[in-house]
């Protein structure tokens, strides 16, 4: 899990290391004191002696730069601890107990911060005295409520998370739930911020040093070291350099330590990340027959380059489909399913390197920049996502969002458009279209706000509809309606429909088709009736069995799947889903088996040992065999409670 | 129905857990309230698992939550063992919450990512300075292994293995009764099958009692003896499984079993059964709260909120119409 922090994190954390050593040990070191007039003569420039050169009294630069540090380093991490001290607890106490003690702590926190912080610094040092522990107090005090804030907003995102909810029905105390459960995930972005902190400070206190307002002399402060060699400017720039360039390195490195510590707690553990070298996707494509077809799709591969290797999200798929037809594309999460249409679509991440052919009306649309993909995305391929709400513009109307595709790509008038966008929302059975394009997308339940994405989909009349699980975040009522929507709306136009779902059962009804995906590869293709019927891979035959049916008797032990979906980055030779399979042989594990047919019914199975034909035994083969009944398209012929053998 | 009503309780020794016109409200802003609950009530027998089903919206996890008085609903009884813990403050209340476990629905969220395994399935014990280390017993028992799983971090399981441990750290307590919330609708069809099959087996061996929420019927169905079905913070009907499938009285019943795709339930479609969106639970409509999608409602419906009546053995049903006739077996 170790990430690579990069070389730029490395050189400040080593400089930080360095100043920090030398503002620790300036006594020790062999320098020159940093308040012994001419140690060597004055303003002379670098030398072996002074490395720095010494200023206008003789004194040498590079002591005075270090001895410096100490005040730097001592007031930016003296006053970050006390801004975190005080302003940490109040800041996690607003954020777990809420409501009165929230809104105190906060009210008092925003008139603080409204309060002009450098006047106010100004002020406190010039009538309390110009120390090192009167400028810590101020910068630290000024410092407390970002931290209330920072540390309050942590504490927030964490305290409604399920885990602490599960401490307190454990029966935790407050306390140890703060100390176990939130503090070490606010720490993080605790000291992050921490880093940013110490680069705030270290110029606050700069600052005033400047203005004599810091430490006094003789002590040497970085701020007042640059204040003193500013009229020496002309003939000794190397007394004003020194200490700014130690001012600007510091500074520089603690706001790169704190962003990449960021960085490194706003990445949550993903398989994919950022591509590091492009390779070919595998051995070109052959050229294929372009068939007579609305959508023809040959040996599509999309491959990603990760640190743990090359993941294989889609693997070598073709298909064809019709107009009037519905292909549904189903198998569990991370089978490359929603991958799949996203590489036929061309809306892929741009570290994903994509291969083979998708033919629209026999257009090979891999071959289209991206000015003419847009149009043929907009025009002839419509899409439809899981979630209605990430889909739809928030701050935008309904209204607007669905006349945009009309106005852009039909070029039609505003008044056009408005009314071609109700008479859309009334197609896909929105009430009162002419009210509902006035709302925005938070106005409307979540079935509401599908139909809206769907009716945008639909606008341009595309030849083929993309639904990548649409019904999937909606209530099993609504789904119906829904799915019915999108078989009516395809009856209704002639188009072709891809339904993406991880549900069975779900596209069992609506598809002509189906395809079922396996760690990016097609295990098996065919007429819906016949796949759901009798299904012959044994991966198909498990999740129609794995998920529970009303039909089955209560407490009726659910056949599983062994194991879990195996990692695409590192995939086994010869069949992926050999590990999870009853039936697997010695062969599975060496040859990849094709995806092939039995019969001239078009129905493929990518497996050795397909079921109903080969099964290790006959008996187990046809005992495994579903009845007909449930999953089929017609439900009215599977009525009473059927029973089964666990 | 949506009707409220407490015919249906059970006046039975071993009766659990016994909740009664539980009320649970919410803040909506614009000082208007949400009444995500509003008077269920439901008992539950020793070693029993009630499922609770319905829609978004309907409740059940709200209800679910203020089972273990997170936060405390709003008014009603809640009572475990006959203990009132609706009463209860403080170190009493910690005290019982250790016999109430729950088990939450993401398997990502409910673990903390910077704890190793071991330090969340143990974390109870703690609690409680429990002596011995049961942690490797409950991990071999949710089928984990311990020897690689229990010094690792959430991030590195999958979130079929991530409900495991949750169901460790609810297991190692040795509650009585366990709450399911919604416990594998986040999860892949094959993984689900292993969690609800771990679960029935969890039951057996440590004697649980279970409160199983999800929206999906056919997964409450299967491992529930009864089955509450709700909406818009109201009992519709209560039922055994099999029963409440084979016979359903209540038109949102009939609607749900008719909407589960590819079910075979011999109903006719499931648009004809039920039409439109659900109503704001801010201002939920008069009567019964499922008149407005109900092909059967009548103006009774509108006026009258029916109240829970028993229509055959074990079947309560709150509905002035029900969409078939019941034949009440006494």
């Amino acid at each position: 899990m170790r990430r690579r922090l990069g070389l730029g994190f490395c050189l400040a954390v080593g400089w930080i290391g360095l100043v920090l050593l030398a503002a620790l040990l300036a006594d020790l070191l062999p320098l020159a004191r940093y308040d012994e007039t001419l140690a060597g003569p004055p303003r002379s420039g670098p030398s072996l002696a002074h490395p720095f050169g010494t200023d206008g009294l003789g004194r040498d630069v590079l002591s005075r730069v270090v001895h410096g540090a100490r005040v730097s380093l001592g007031v930016g991490i003296g006053a970050v601890l006390l801004g975190l001290g005080v302003g940490a607890p109040l800041g996690i106490l607003a954020g777990y107990r809420r409501r009165a003690t929230d809104a105190v702590i906060m009210a008092v926190n925003d008139v603080a911060q409204a309060f002009p912080a450098l006047v106010f610094a100004l002020a406190v040092v010039a009538f309390a005295g110009a120390s090192l522990r009167n400028v810590l107090i101020v910068l630290g005090v000024l410092g407390i409520p970002s931290w209330v804030r920072l540390i309050r907003g942590a504490t927030l995102t964490f305290a409604e998370r399920e885990f602490v909810l599960a401490a307190r029905v454990l029966g935790a105390r407050d306390r140890r739930i703060l100390w176990r459960e939130i503090v070490p995930n606010v720490a993080v972005p605790a000291a992050s911020y921490a880093f940013i902190g110490m680069a705030v400070v270290v110029v606050a206190e700069g600052s005033l040093a400047f203005l004599g307002l810091s430490v006094q002399a003789p002590t040497p402060t970085w701020g007042g070291l640059i204040n003193e060699g500013r009229t020496l400017m002309e003939d000794a720039p190397h007394v004003v350099l020194a200490p700014s360039i130690a001012m600007f390195l510091t500074v520089l490195s603690f706001n790169l330590v704190g962003d990449r510590l960021r960085a490194m707690t706003d990445v949550r553990e993903s398989g994919l990340e950022p591509v590091r070298q492009a390779v070919a996707a595998g051995p070109p494509a052959a050229a294929h027959p372009v068939r007579d077809t609305l959508l023809q799709v040959e040996e599509l591969r999309t491959h990603f380059v990760t640190p743990r290797g090359v993941v294989k999200a889609v693997d070598g798929v073709s298909f064809t489909l019709d107009r009037g037809r519905t292909l549904a594309i189903v198998g569990e999460s991370g089978s490359g399913k929603s991958m799949l249409i996203r590489s036929v679509l061309g809306l892929l991440p741009g570290s994903s390197v994509r291969d083979g052919h998708v033919y629209l009306s026999g257009d090979d649309l891999t071959t289209h920049g991206p000015a003419e993909m847009r149009s043929v995305l907009g025009r002839r391929l419509g899409t439809v996502f899981q979630d209605p709400m990430t889909a739809l513009n928030p701050v935008r109307t309904i209204g607007t969002q669905v006349m945009e595709p009309l106005r852009v790509h039909l070029r039609m008038s505003r008044r056009q458009a408005r009314d071609e966008a109700a008479r859309l929302l009334a197609s896909v059975g929105i009430p009162d279209p002419v009210r509902v394009l006035r709302r925005y997308p938070h106005q409307l339940s979540g079935g509401m706000r599908q139909r809206v994405t769907i009716a945008m989909a639909l606008s341009c009349r595309p030849d083929v509809l993309f639904a990548d699980e649409p019904t999937t975040a909606l209530d099993v009522t609504i789904q119906d309606q829904v799915l019915r929507l999108l078989h009516r709306q395809r009856e209704e136009r002639d188009m072709a429909v891809v339904l993406v779902s991880h549900d069975l059962s779900v596209v069992a009804r609506w598809a002509d088709e189906v395809i079922v995906m396996y760690a990016g590869k097609v295990v098996e293709r065919g007429p819906a009736a016949q796949v759901f019927a009798r299904p012959r891979m044994p991966y198909t035959e498990a999740l129609l069995r794995a998920a529970p049916r009303l039909t089955d008797p209560v407490h009726h032990e659910l056949r599983v799947i062994p194991g879990r979906p195996p990692d695409l980055a590192g995939l086994p030779a010869g069949c992926a889903f050999r590990a999870r399979c009853g039936y697997a042989q010695e062969r599975c594990a060496i040859e990849t088996p094709p995806l092939s047919a039995q019969d001239g019914d078009g129905h493929r199975q990518a497996c050795w040992f397909p079921l109903e034909v080969a099964g290790p035994d006959p008996a187990t083969a046809a005992q495994l065999t579903r009845p007909p009944a449930a999953g089929a398209p017609a439900p009215e012929n599977a009525s009473g409670v059927e029973s089964r053998g666990r | 129905m949506a009707g409220s009503g407490k015919a249906h309780l059970r006046p039975r020794d071993d009766v659990l857990l016994r909740v009664e016109d539980l009320v649970v409200e919410f803040p909506a802003g614009r000082g208007r309230t949400v009444r995500a609950v509003s008077g269920v009530s439901f008992d539950l027998a020793r070693g029993e698992t009630l499922g609770i089903v319905g829609e978004s919206g309907c409740g059940k996890s709200s209800a679910a939550r203020a089972l273990v008085q997170l936060p405390p609903p709003r008014s009603g009884s809640v009572r475990l063992d006959g203990v009132e813990l609706t009463a209860l403050r403080g170190d009493a209340l910690r005290l019982v919450r250790q016999r109430l476990q729950m088990i939450f629905q993401d398997p990502v969220s409910s673990l903390n990512p910077r704890r190793r395994v071991r330090d969340i399935v143990g974390e109870g014990p703690r609690v409680w300075r429990l002596p011995g280390d049961r942690v490797d017993e409950v991990l071999e028992a949710v089928g984990l292994d311990p020897a690689t799983a229990a010094e690792r971090r959430s991030h590195e399981f999958s979130g079929g293995q991530c409900q495991r441990i949750s169901i460790a750290r609810a297991l190692i307590l040795d509650p009585e009764v366990v709450i399911c919330d919604e416990p594998v609708s986040a999860l892949d069809v094959s993984v689900q099958a292993q969690i609800l099959n771990l679960l029935e087996d969890l039951k057996a061996r440590y004697r649980l009692t279970l409160v199983f929420i999800a929206h999906d019927l056919a997964v409450v169905k299967n491992v529930s003896d009864r089955i509450m079905v709700m909406y818009l913070g109201k009992v519709c009907e209560l039922a055994p499984g099999a029963d409440l499938i084979a016979r359903p009285a209540h038109p949102y019943t009939r609607a749900l079993i008719a909407s589960i795709p590819g079910g075979g339930s011999g109903l006719p479609p499931a648009d004809t059964l039920i039409s439109g969106e659900p109503p704001s639970p801010v201002s939920p409509p008069s009567g019964c709260r499922f008149r407005t999608r109900c092909p059967s409602a009548a103006a009774r419906c509108a006026a009258e909120e029916p109240q829970i009546r028993q229509v055959g053995d074990d079947h309560w049903l709150a509905c002035h119409y029900p969409a078939l006739p019941v034949s009440s077996k006494e």
